[in-house]
């Protein structure tokens, strides 16, 4: 991480929250002789402000390894990705201090897989409670946010002392989006979050997607579901390989008749 | 030379992070030998005894900063040389190399004091109240003869505490904090059990408020249902306080679940560092790929 410079004078257009260049990603699996698994081979992506952008592709296109690349769970091996922060400075995620991108991460980049790791022994509303405190809410208003988020997931409110390990699947997911945001980040990376979930949860979700950006969040997602992605996206960007073959409005795009999901 | 101690400084300070604790290229070298003597060691020769002199390189060219307020993890194998990391900071073992400084621990003339330079009177003056240890084994980190009580009351009395009801006071709270039953406070240590011990630990690595605390190992030993209460209690107290700690384990569900960044150290030098969700998702290191591995089947 720290051999790379860091130039003071990175720019970003001013609509812009984050612009990659070039993004390349591969996996040297030395436990198999350096074999080499090619993930990015040279994205190019901007996001608008307040926008939602939708990744689509079949599995292994690359669209969760982009997205680990830009909350740096993944380190990408060429490329930039330009982030403006709230503060208004522009800085390279590829190259920021592991420091700094933890506290980045801690006020305003989230994300959300579809696999809940919550601390063991925790009540589900006190895991979501100190998600808040986390994210830097009030301390006491921050158990009224839980309650709240909790209830527009659909979490029964007779579930809440209840250990998340006990809950179905679904219920899993929508308990790790309620902590993914129940402080909203300024971007938030959404990895699948309701691949587990029934349609009338599915439907309760996705209002609440929505309304992350209608308040001012800006989100890249990952969805397997057509559907969602028609609703909830200003812009889809078709993945393949690796690289980047279409993109769009979703009603362009799906006009288009790509092959955007497994059938 | 004596240190001159400032009014401590916690949290974000003009709108970058402070630093706790840096640790600058330390090294400890067993046996004879200056720097010459690590030619030859390390992850690219796979050995950390010297070629040359036959001395052991425990840790050599470790470096690292820890922000008021972060947790940072170091991990590795038994060997690897992490916890001689710790005891060249704690000053159980003096170091061969480098530096080590504490915010708000200076020369005379304002510059920061290197730890490793002290006396060791002021060395052991900065564990009563701005450097904690919590040891795998309670047995170093207290006298299990005496109470719990009376294990807390004496890093209070070295820091001037003179009043028996209010240490006594303060000694309930600490202990009540970390979940210590009070009606065994007066027992010897000796009669409780591991975890209690670990508890007991941290209640006294927490006594006089300081600036970092040091976890070698802190659950290592125990049954898993008791581990996973100390790990939960620690990382409770990590929030609430704002202390800067460095945790030392082999175990990546403690690091996983202390730290936000951490170490990976093999034959005495870190070969990766990195935030802890990448190392355990994309470890870069072949010895890290490898221990990842191991750990998640």
């Amino acid at each position: 991480m720290s051999d790379r410079t860091r130039p003071d004078d990175l720019t970003l257009p001013d609509d812009l929250l984050l612009s990659i260049r070039d993004l390349r990603k591969r996996f040297v699996l030395h436990a198999v002789d350096g074999r080499v698994v090619e993930g990015l081979q040279g994205v190019d992506l901007d996001v608008a402000e307040r926008r939602h952008l939708a990744l689509a592709g079949l599995s292994g296109a690359g669209k969760s390894s982009l997205l680990k690349c830009i909350h740096r769970t993944y380190v990408a091996d060429a490329g930039t990705i330009h982030y403006r922060t709230e503060p208004g400075a522009v800085v390279d995620l590829t190259g920021l201090p592991d420091a700094e991108m933890a506290d980045l991460r801690a006020r305003e980049i989230g994300y959300v897989s579809q696999f809940l790791r919550a601390e063991p022994r925790r009540g589900v509303h006190d895991v979501v409670t100190r998600a808040a405190v986390r994210m830097g809410a009030d301390a006491d208003e921050s158990a009224d946010r839980a309650a709240e988020v909790l209830r527009r997931v659909n979490i029964a409110e007779n579930l809440w002392q209840t250990y998340p390990t006990l809950l179905s699947g679904g219920e899993k997911q929508r308990v790790n989006l309620a902590a993914g945001i129940v402080v909203a980040p300024r971007l938030l990376l959404l990895d699948e979050p309701v691949s587990a979930l029934d349609p009338a949860n599915r439907e309760g979700v996705i209002e609440v997607v929505a309304d992350l950006t209608a308040r001012g969040a800006t989100v890249v997602s990952v969805f397997h579901d057509l559907d969602a992605i028609r609703r909830l996206a200003d812009l889809v960007v078709v993945l393949a390989g690796g690289h980047v073959t279409d993109r769009g409005t979703p009603t362009d795009v799906l006009e288009r008749g790509l092959e955007l999901v497994p059938s | 030379m004596s240190p001159h101690t400032q009014p401590r400084q916690r949290g974000m300070i003009g709108g970058t992070a402070a630093t706790a604790l840096a640790v600058e290229r330390l090294g400890k070298i067993y046996g004879p030998g200056g720097p010459e003597a690590v030619e030859g060691t390390g992850p690219e020769f796979a050995r950390s005894v010297s070629p040359s002199t036959g001395a052991v390189i425990g840790c050599w060219d470790v470096s690292f900063a820890v922000a008021p307020g972060e947790a940072l993890g170091i991990i590795g194998e038994s060997g690897s040389g992490k916890s001689t990391v710790m005891r060249c900071i704690a000053g159980d073992q003096s170091a061969s190399a480098g530096s080590v400084n504490l915010a708000g621990v200076d020369r005379p003339g304002g510059t920061p004091a290197d730890l490793l330079q002290l006396a060791p009177s002021d060395r052991r003056a900065l564990r009563i109240d701005r450097l904690s240890v919590v040891y795998q084994d309670p047995a170093e980190g207290l006298d299990l003869r005496v109470s719990a009580g009376g294990n807390i009351a004496e890093p209070l009395t070295a820091a001037g505490w003179r009043h028996f009801g209010r240490i006594r006071q303060r000694a309930a709270d600490l202990l009540s904090r970390t979940e210590v039953p009070l009606d065994r406070m007066d027992d010897p240590v000796l009669t409780y059990s591991g975890g209690m011990r670990q508890r007991v630990q941290l209640a006294k690595a927490l006594a006089n408020d300081p600036q970092v605390v040091l976890l070698d190992e802190p659950t290592t030993g125990l049954d898993a249902s008791v581990a996973a209460g100390v790990l939960d209690l620690i990382r409770d107290l990590l929030e609430e306080t704002g202390i800067a700690a460095v945790v030392v384990s082999h175990d990546f569900s403690v690091i996983e679940m202390l730290t936000r960044r951490c170490l990976v150290m093999h034959h005495g030098r870190v070969v990766e560092e990195g935030l802890t969700d990448q190392l355990l998702e994309d470890p870069q290191h072949p010895y890290s790929q490898r221990l990842v591995g191991a750990a998640r089947g």
